[in-house]
This record gives structure tokens, C-alpha cells and sequence, in this order.
């Protein structure tokens, strides 16, 4: 069987390599891409039903070396299998949804093998035993979201937020691959296991898991690292379901769930976490409640999110561990591939993702209108969806903490949670009211409009007509659905309904407490009844209620653009110094040298020309004065 | 036999192909033919083990004694292919302008010749005989069939520059040679291993490591002694840049395994702290110029820099987990600018300039295999896992956090940190290229649509993509460089146990 688990890995990687190749035939690339992923899908469904429970399956041999350990090893549990499960089913989704999605796409090809590629990195961080291997999958989502964010190179904004991605994660990574040192270093040996069972708490362990943390917080956009992530909704819609449905940002959570026994025994990384987790929560839940873009509402809907994942395992006791974080990033997984796949199928009928374009297109849409309403109701975590059982029990465990002495990163956690329901309630509402209600409202006020006139993006130097500032504008002559994107679509949605089931199988995964989960029913209805009343009924936007500079600012992230932009030009002016010392001091030495070489060989060479100099007169004269004493004495 | 064979076929052939009239055809069969054959011999070399040893200057007890070991096996592989990568490279285009292309060719051979010797020479004045070698050749390469958009000036500036740099290094380590021969009454570099430092006092034991390194650092080239390498690099034809950084880059750091780790071994220890931080400095001050850099031959050199700084920081660490990725490292660096010198080459024989602050077509669109090619070299350059470059420098930030005993930890732990941050740098100048190379940034944005050709566009528009033989040497690269980015024990098993052995002075 632990074929299987290497396979997981291999096929999709393989498949990335041979879409590269074939790339210039749509058919064969779109028929590695799907076929590969369908037999992913299945064999981690096998590996997920019948789990090997082993972290010592060899991947291609360990290295050697003499003072280190690196077994590369890869793991196999009921976790993993569920996970990849999930992640596989994602994928599979997104890449049969993408054949139709990129049919006119010229770089369909490109695009395809690099999801593929995409997959093999995360699930080798999922299946990953050995800190080296959870690096290497890592670094290749980085990469990966970096060639299918900046997808359509053409245009600036996709070319610099891709840039911004993979530069704001890579600068996050500095903590990561010291923390993976310092965890390595530890225990003398890169395998997981080995590196968990030295438990005890000393200076290196903080060191590790806080740089662990620093390079998670990159990945998974938290506070301050976010703001890579809205923008990379230039990328094409399936990217951007792919980046933050169950991959990249979620890899995150799943790496420190991985490691929560570690967690779990040192306060200061885990109140860091706990502090950084909470603040993104609400932070991005402000923000998303306040977005003109339905995409850029997604985004930051994801930020806040997987911060709820990453709060749970601030604040679960160590006997409940780390499943409700991974359950949520389960569910979260299956309702945010839906919403973005969904949003990107409206996108296409409508022509654009700014509110202004979208606004009451979803009415006449039937199936589609079903599965967004699914999806949001599953986000808002409406029971009986998915999204109501994951997070109650995120918040269960998150009670559990508090009762049980995690200490204030719970009590801070669990505040968070119960303002985050609140907000989410509210701009999933808010969402639906806008998408789902009248054509043609009165009208949308020119915040709106001239904030959704330029998606967000900070630069304005963006060179394209304003409203091709996203991707789905140019398909507004797309063909129609072809069935099995719609079926992707529609069986996502289902997943999201009866998703929960998949997690019954795994302790502590579904745990809800009652009263918890009559306060934040409560805490919804309120939310979405406070909406409903601010958009009256339906015929506003609620957002405009807000103060008028809030909805300036709130597109554009409140300017962390600009102060991601600053440090950049910081770090640029710093280069400018450095070949400045480097021409005019560091490459002086020699030139002086040279100088200096030159100078004396001029010297000596005046020196021995062949006029005769007044020394040698002198001395010719000298000798022969001497001789001439010197004769005239003797005689 | 075979390993005497090794070194005079790229002698003979350099010397025939030197003396040949220019207008004789038959370089082309010459240069290919020794190449080749070269790369033969090599491989069976490395497979057999091969080693010859016999008396040469009786009077000063110098031995002909040449051999191969895990330390130099991978390098000498690594010369004798990429050696007949760059014929095959210049073979396939026009000769740069200067010389007849018999010359050029020759210049190449000897190239290899010297630095073959130099990895397997057993001898400390043999080595360093083999060291000088590759001086001539490389210097006609560079002033003679340098950048012929330059003034000559630029070129003699470049090319003295790169001979009086390495000549002043080389003095120095021949001046340590000197003193670590005089003191332990032998040159053979097995015997300077086994005796491992015994003997010499801790201050002279010091005092030569400080005098090798120092010279052996200009190789490299460490900071702040690396200025030449730019503008060597800039100037340098393909073949010259190609094997500038794939190959003499390499015997700076390998004499520094070889002569200062292996012979001195507490001296390396006592200055591992400021070998350490010259290297972090240079990873820093590396990447910073990358930023900012505009023509792209010095930027890949800047990056060297970068690059070697990592083995730098390896080394110092003194444990085998350093050794083993400094080892790997080099090869790495020597698979990865070998890459990209061959490519900005290609473009520069076209545009007849590396300026990155020249709009371009995006090569992405026009010239597809370039923006493959360019995008794998790239990722390389940045240390993306799955490509050759990550194990080498993960491995070597995991050595210098858990350095050998006697290293100074909390010297070595900073550069980690620097390191570390290092990576975040190479990220950001690698994917600045992309933009600018791959992506076409700065190039019409309604390229394909109907534009109004300006001038400056038209002339920048013109590009023929890779394709023929100089596709095949690209290609192969890439594979290379995936082959052992997945599987890195191909390479680390091979230096495995004479790295153990060389830090421990234990002969096997």
C-alpha cells in the first residue's frame, strides 16, 4: 500500500511535467490534467479508507550525511488520507471546471500543468514526515502561485501581484527556513517524529516554532502578510480557488497542526499565534464586509478564515488537539472552491467581479443561484452545512481551551471567534442581498462605482482600461457551461452540504456544543436581520452605510499595498548604497593599487631614460676629477 | 593510464588547435573529437578510480601524482561535460569576433586541461602549477574574444583585471604552499591530509590558513575581493563566462577543501567566524546588486557572488553536513550559471547588449523555449526545491546553525539569519528578471494588436528563439538540474565518505 502515498505524490508531478510538454495540444493537456487528478482523487480515497499508519515510507532515500538525519520519509494516517482526500477532490474539480473555463486561453496548457504541479507540492506537504520534504512542497506552491497569478503576463496588475505573492510569501519564508533549522537542530534529524518527540520546552524550540509561525503567517496571509493575498485575485478564477480552497493558504494550518504537540508545550509561539490569529479574524472580516469586488470579498473572507483554523489551534487543549482546525480547513475548503468557481461562472455570464457588474445577476441563474447560496450559507455557517459544524467546533474546542487554563491566547482566540460569526453573518448577507436582489438598484453610489471601476488594485498606473482590471471581464463572449464544469460545480455544492459526514470518521473532528451553538445561531440571525434592515431590504448596499472613508480605504487593504511598496523602495534604495560602496569603495582598493602600479612604473621609467642625469654628470665628472687628482698625484 | 590520457588529450588538442592556421577546417572535428573523448576518459576515471604517481622534479621531491577522489569526482565530471556543452555551443553559432575560431577553441581545451589538473592533482605545487594554467587561455578569452561592443579599453580593463586579481590570490597561496610544505617536509596533499595539522603550532597553523584563504579567496570570489568577477563576466564571451563560473569559481572553493580544510584544520576553525560573515556579507551584498543591476551578465555574476557566499558559509561551519552541501553546492552554482550564461549569451548575440532597461518583447510569447529555459534557470537561481540549488543551501543554513566543535555557534547562527534573508533577496532579483525577461515588462503593452512601431520597439522586437544543438546543451542542463534537484544522494554519495575522511584526516 505505500505505493499509493508515493503515487499521490508522483502522479500529479508527473502530470505537471507532461502538460509542459504537451502544452501546445489542448486536448492532450486537458486529458493528463483531468485523468491525473481523477486518479489522485481515487487513490487517496484509498489511502483515506484504508490508512497504513506509518511515517516511514521512503520517498527516494535519505541523504547522506553524518551529523544530520534525513530520512525524506513520508507519512501515512488517517489525516493525511482525509486531507489529501479532500485536497484531491478540490483539485480535480477545479481542473475540469478550468477546461471550460480557459477554453480560449492560448496558455491553457501552461495552466493546467501548473495546477498539477500545484497539487504535488501540497500533497506532498500533506503527506510530508521529514521537514526537508515539507519545505520542498512549500516552496513549490510558492512558485506554482506565482506562475498562475501572474498567468495573464500581459497585463501589469496580474505581472505585480504575482510579483507581490511570491515576494511577500518568500520574505515570510526567512522565518520558516530557520524555524525548520532550528526544529532540525533540535532533535539532530529533519523526521517529523523524531523532531516531536524531543517535547521539551527550551529557548531553540521557540525559536523554531516562531519561525515556523512567521512563514505560515506569510502563506496563510495573516496579519501583516495579508495583503499579497486579495491581490492575487488577478489570477483566473480557478487559480484563485485553487491558491485558497485547499492548498497554499490552507497548507498553512495543516503544517502547524502537524506540528501542535510542539505547540501545545511552548506559550510563547503559541500566543503569538493565538494573537495573530485573532486579529486577522476580525481584521479581514472588517475588510471583507467593505469590499466593492465580489473576489476581493472572497479573499479576504478567506484570510479571516483560515485565521479561524489557525485560532483553533491557538487555543485547543491538548486532549482535543488539532482536528478542529483541520475539520474546518476540510469544509472551508469544499464551500470556498465552490463560492470561487461559482463567482467565476457568474463572472463570465456577467462580464466582471466589481459588485457594480454583478449586482442582481444571480436571480435568473437556477442552478447556479442554488449553489452560491449554498456556499454562502455554508460560509456563514447556516446549520446544516458543513460550515456550521466546523466552525462550532472550533469554537467548542476554543471554550474547552478557556475552561481548561490554555491561558488568555484562549480567551483572546474565542472573542475573536464570536465577533468573526458576527461579521461573517453580516457580509455573507450582504453578498447575497447585492447578488441576488433587484436588477437594477437605485443608484449604487459613486464609492461604489469608481471603487469598483479599479478592483482594488493600489497602483494606478495600471495600464488597462479600467474595467479589464479583473480577470473574467474578457469572457463576456465565452461559450456556454459545458456539463461537467456546471456537475464540478454542482457536486462541490453538495459536498458542502454533506461534507460533515467525512469527518464523523475522525476523533474530536465534529463537536458541537449546544449552547454554543444556540448563541452563534443567535449571533447570525441577528448579523443577517441587521443587514437586511441597513440594505433595506435588499434595495441598498449595506456597505454604504459605512463611513465614507472606510469605503475608500477598505479596497485598497487600508494601504498595506503602500507599506509592503515602501519597504520594497527602502530595500531598493539600500541596493543603490551597495553598488555605490561596491564601485566607489570595495573596487577602489584596486583601482588605487593600479593607480598607484602605474605611477611608480612612470617614476622608474623617467627615471632611466637615456638622457644622461645630473647624478651621472655629476659622477662622471666626480671620477674623473678623482682620476685626474689621482694621475697628476703620481706623477 | 586513463587519468594520464585525461589530461594530455585537451593538451594536445589545445596546442594543435592553437598552432593550426585559422583557415583550416578542421578545428571543428578536433575540438568535438578531444572533447568528447575527454569526457570519456573522465567518466571511466571517476567509475575506476583511477590515479598515477610517479617522480617529477627528483631534486624538490615533486610527484606527478594525479587521482580522483569523492571530493573532485563530481567536479571533474562536471568540467568534462559541460566542456563538450560549451563546443558543441560554439560550434553552433558564429565564433565572437577577435580571433580565428581554431583559437578560441583552443583557448577552451586548455581552459579544461588546467582545471582538470587542478582536480586532481595530489601535489600542492602541482596544484598550484594547474591553478595558473587556466590564467592564459582564460585571459585571451576575455580580451581577445570579448564583448566586441565595447572599447577595447573595457576589454583590456576586464581581462588585467581578471589576471591581476587571480595572479595576486595565487601568490598568496603559493606563499602559504610554501610555508605548509617547508613545515611538514612534504607536498603530497594525501600526506598534508593524514598529518591533518599535526605539528605545526596553533599560530602558524593559523597564520598559512589565513594566507591560503586568503588567496584561494579571490577565486571564489568571497567579499570584498570579488570586484573582478563582473566585469569579467560581462565581457566574457559564452564559452569564457560559462566556464569562468561553472569551472574556475570551483577551484577557489575545492583549494580551499583541499589545501586549508584538509592540511590546517584548526586554522580554518579559527577563522571559520570571519570566512563566515565575509560570506553572509556576500550573500547580502550580492542580492542587494542584483536589485538594481542592469545588464544582466553582471547580475548573474553578482548573484555568483551570492551563491558562493553560501558555500562560504557552509565551509566555515566545519561540520560534514557543511562540507557535503558546499560540495553540492558548487556543483549546483556550476550546473545553474552554466544555464543561464548560455542563454543571456544566445540573447546577447542577438541584441548585441544584456540591458534589462531595454524594452523587449516578452520571450514568454515570442521565443518560448528561451522563457522555458529562463524560467527553470531562474527558479534554480532562486533556490526553489526540486532544482539543484536548494539542497546546498538548505543544507549549508542547517550546518552553519549547528556548526563543528570549536566553531564560534553564535557567529555562524547570525549568518543563518543573513542567509536566510539572502534567499528572500534571491527571490526578489530572480523574479525581477522573470518580469523583465519572461514576462516582457516595460515591453508594449498591446503587443500582437496593431501598434504604432516606434523605432526603439522594432529594433528590440527581432528574436529567434533556441533551437538545433545549442536547444539539446539547454535541455540537457535542465534535465540535469530536475535530476538532481529530486534526487540530491546522486551527487552527496559520491563526496560521502572522503568528506568524512578529509575532516577527520583519516585516510581511507
Amino acid at each position: 500500500m505505500t505505493w499509493v502515498v508515493r503515487l499521490i505524490v508522483l502522479l500529479p508531478a508527473l502530470a505537471g511535467l507532461a502538460g509542459l510538454l504537451t502544452r501546445r495540444r489542448r486536448a492532450v493537456s486537458a486529458g493528463i490534467a483531468v485523468g491525473t487528478a481523477t486518479a489522485v482523487a481515487l487513490l487517496a480515497l484509498a489511502q483515506w479508507a484504508n490508512p497504513l499508519r506509518t511515517a516511514d515510507i521512503d520517498s527516494f532515500g535519505g541523504l547522506p550525511l553524518l551529523d544530520l538525519s534525513v530520512p525524506l520519509h513520508l507519512l501515512s494516517d488517517r489525516l493525511s488520507g482525509l486531507v489529501s482526500f479532500v485536497v484531491a477532490v478540490v483539485v480535480l474539480a477545479i481542473q475540469v471546471f478550468t477546461v471550460w473555463y480557459l477554453r480560449e486561453d492560448k496558455r491553457y496548457g501552461q495552466f493546467s500543468a501548473t495546477v498539477s504541479l500545484f497539487a504535488a507540492g501540497m500533497l506532498l506537504v500533506v503527506q510530508s514526515a521529514d521537514l526537508a520534504l515539507t519545505l520542498v512542497g512549500w516552496e513549490i506552491m510558492g512558485w506554482c502561485s506565482w506562475l498562475l497569478i501572474g498567468h495573464d503576463t500581459e497585463r501589469y496588475a496580474a505581472r505585480r501581484a504575482a510579483y507581490k505573492a511570491f515576494i511577500v510569501t518568500r520574505f515570510a519564508d526567512i522565518g520558516m527556513v530557520i524555524g525548520l533549522v532550528a526544529l532540525a537542530v533540535r532533535a539532530g534529524s529533519t523526521d517529523l517524529l523524531d523532531v516531536l518527540t524531543v517535547a521539551e520546552s527550551d529557548g531553540l524550540l521557540t525559536v523554531g516554532l516562531i519561525g515556523v509561525l512567521i512563514g505560515v503567517a506569510g502563506k496563510s496571509g495573516l496579519f501583516p502578510f495579508h495583503d499579497w493575498l486579495p491581490d492575487a485575485m488577478e489570477g483566473p478564477t480557478p487559480a484563485s480557488a485553487l491558491i485558497h480552497a485547499a492548498t497554499m493558504v490552507a497548507a498553512g494550518s495543516y503544517v502547524v497542526a502537524r506540528f501542535f504537540p510542539l505547540y501545545a508545550v511552548d506559550d510563547a509561539a503559541r500566543l503569538l499565534l493565538a494573537v495573530l490569529a485573532a486579529v486577522t479574524m476580525v481584521y479581514a472580516a472588517v475588510l471583507a464586509f467593505a469590499q466593492s469586488d465580489v473576489k476581493r470579498l472572497l479573499a479576504y473572507s478567506t484570510l479571516s478564515q483560515i485565521a479561524i483554523m489557525l485560532g483553533a489551534l491557538a487555543a485547543a487543549p491538548v486532549e482535543v488537539g488539532a482536528a478542529p482546525a483541520i475539520s474546518h480547513l476540510i469544509g472551508h475548503a469544499f464551500f470556498k472552491a465552490l463560492l470561487f468557481l461559482g463567482v467565476g461562472w457568474l463572472a463570465v455570464l456577467a462580464g466582471g467581479t466589481a459588485v457594480a457588474k454583478l449586482r442582481g445577476q444571480l436571480r435568473p441563474r437556477g442552478a447556479l443561484r442554488w449553489s452560491i447560496a449554498i456556499g454562502l450559507a455554508a460560509l456563514a455557517g447556516i446549520p446544516p452545512f458543513i460550515g456550521f459544524f466546523t466552525k462550532e467546533t472550533v469554537i467548542d474546542a476554543a471554550f474547552e481551551g478557556v475552561a481548561e487554563g490554555v491561558g488568555i491566547g484562549a480567551w483572546l482566540v474565542l472573542v475573536a471567534l464570536l465577533v468573526t460569526v458576527v461579521l461573517t453573518a453580516a457580509y455573507c448577507t450582504r453578498a447575497w442581498l447585492l447578488l441576488d436582489g433587484p436588477l437594477q438598484a437605485r443608484g449604487s453610489g459613486s464609492a461604489t462605482d469608481s471603487a469598483a471601476a479599479e478592483p482594488g488594485d493600489a497602483d494606478t498606473l495600471a495600464p488597462e482600461p479600467a474595467v479589464a482590471g479583473s480577470h473574467g471581464a474578457g469572457h463576456a463572449d465565452h461559450a456556454p457551461i459545458t456539463l461537467p464544469a456546471a456537475l464540478s460545480v454542482a457536486a462541490l455544492a453538495v459536498l458542502s452540504v454533506v461534507g460533515t459526514l467525512f469527518l464523523l470518521g475522525v476523533k474530536d473532528a465534529v463537536h458541537v456544543g449546544l449552547s454554543t451553538a444556540v448563541l452563534s445561531v443567535l449571533l447570525i440571525a441577528g448579523a443577517a436581520l441587521a443587514v437586511w434592515v441597513a440594505s433595506r431590504r435588499g434595495h441598498d448596499d449595506a456597505a454604504d452605510r459605512l463611513p465614507a472613508a472606510v469605503l475608500a480605504a477598505a479596497p485598497r487593504g487600508f494601504g498595506a499595498d503602500g507599506v509592503y511598496a515602501r519597504f520594497g523602495l527602502g530595500v531598493v534604495a539600500l541596493a543603490r548604497v551597495v553598488v555605490m560602496l561596491d564601485r566607489d569603495v570595495v573596487d577602489a582598493y584596486p583601482r588605487a593599487t593600479a593607480v598607484t602600479a602605474r605611477g611608480l612604473g612612470r617614476i622608474g621609467e623617467r627615471a632611466h631614460r637615456a638622457i644622461p642625469s645630473l647624478a651621472l654628470v655629476g659622477l662622471v665628472v666626480g671620477v674623473g676629477l678623482v682620476v685626474g687628482l689621482g694621475v697628476a698625484t703620481w706623477l | 593510464m586513463a587519468l594520464t590520457l585525461l589530461l594530455l588529450v585537451p593538451l594536445v588538442a589545445a596546442i594543435v588547435l592553437l598552432a593550426m592556421p585559422a583557415a583550416a577546417a578542421l578545428d571543428r572535428v578536433i575540438s568535438l573529437g578531444a572533447s568528447v573523448v575527454t569526457a570519456a576518459l573522465g567518466i571511466f576515471v571517476v567509475w575506476a578510480g583511477d590515479s598515477v604517481d610517479v617522480p617529477w622534479i627528483r631534486s624538490l621531491g615533486i610527484r606527478w601524482h594525479f587521482a580522483v577522489d569523492g571530493i573532485s569526482a563530481a567536479l571533474v565530471l562536471l568540467t568534462v561535460l559541460l566542456v563538450v556543452g560549451v563546443v558543441l555551443h560554439a560550434l553552433a553559432g558564429p565564433t565572437p569576433s577577435g580571433g580565428s575560431r581554431s583559437t578560441y577553441l583552443g583557448a577552451i581545451m586548455l581552459v579544461e586541461t588546467g582545471a582538470l589538473a587542478t582536480f586532481l592533482a595530489r601535489d600542492a605545487i602541482l596544484f598550484f602549477i594547474a591553478f595558473e594554467v587556466v590564467l592564459v587561455p582564460m585571459w585571451l578569452l576575455i580580451r581577445r574574444f570579448g564583448d566586441d561592443h565595447v572599447a577595447d579599453e573595457t576589454r583590456a580593463d576586464a581581462a588585467g583585471r581578471f589576471v591581476l586579481f587571480t595572479v595576486f590570490g595565487s601568490t598568496l597561496m603559493l606563499i602559504g604552499i610554501l610555508l605548509l610544505v617547508s613545515h611538514q617536509g612534504t607536498s603530497d596533499l594525501e600526506a598534508l591530509a593524514r598529518m591533518h595539522g599535526a605539528g605545526l603550532s596553533h599560530s602558524l597553523e593559523v597564520a598559512i590558513a589565513a594566507i591560503l584563504l586568503t588567496g584561494l579567496a579571490v577565486k571564489v570570489p568571497l567579499w570584498p575581493l570579488h570586484t573582478w568577477l563582473p566585469s569579467a563576466h560581462t565581457i566574457a564571451p559564452t564559452a569564457g563566462s560559462v566556464l569562468l563560473a561553472a569551472v574556475l569559481l570551483k577551484m577557489g572553493t575545492y583549494g580551499i577543501v583541499r589545501l586549508a580544510v584538509a592540511a590546517v584544520p584548526e586554522g580554518v576553525i579559527a577563522l571559520s567566524p570571519i570566512l563566515a560573515v565575509l560570506g553572509a556579507v556576500g550573500v547580502i551584498w550580492g542580492g542587494l546588486a542584483c536589485l538594481v543591476e542592469r545588464d544582466l551578465k553582471r547580475l548573474i555574476a553578482y548573484s555568483s557572488v551570492a551563491h558562493m557566499g553560501f558555500i562560504a558559509i557552509a565551509l566555515a561551519s566545519g561540520s560534514h553536513t557543511g562540507l557535503q552541501a558546499a560540495l553540492f553546492a558548487n556543483i549546483a552554482h556550476g550546473i545553474v550559471s552554466a544555464l543561464l550564461f548560455f542563454l543571456v549569451g544566445d540573447l546577447k548575440e542577438q541584441w548585441g547588449s544584456a540591458d534589462l532597461s531595454t524594452p523587449r518583447v516578452a520571450l514568454r510569447d515570442r521565443a518560448p523555449r528561451f522563457g522555458v529555459a529562463f524560467v527553470f534557470g531562474l527558479a534554480a537561481a532562486l533556490g526553489l526545491p526540486g532544482l539543484v540549488s536548494f539542497w546546498g543551501e538548505f543544507l549549508s543554513l542547517y550546518a552553519a546553525w549547528s556548526p563543528a566543535e570549536g566553531v564560534n555557534v553564535g557567529v555562524l547562527r547570525g549568518t543563518v539569519v543573513v542567509g536566510a534573508i539572502g534567499l528572500a533577496l534571491a527571490a526578489a532579483y530572480s523574479l525581477r528578471v522573470a518580469r523583465i525577461l519572461w514576462a516582457g515588462e516595460g515591453a508594449p503593452e498591446t503587443a500582437g494588436e496593431v501598434t504604432p512601431a516606434g523605432a526603439r520597439e522594432a529594433a528590440s522586437e527581432v528574436v529567434v528563439d533556441e533551437r538545433g544543438i545549442r536547444w539539446g546543451v539547454v535541455l540537457v542542463l535542465i534535465a540535469v538540474m530536475v535530476t538532481l534537484g529530486v534526487l540530491p544522494h546522486l551527487l552527496l554519495t559520491i563526496s560521502e565518505m572522503d568528506a568524512a575522511a578529509l575532516l577527520t584526516g583519516v585516510t581511507r
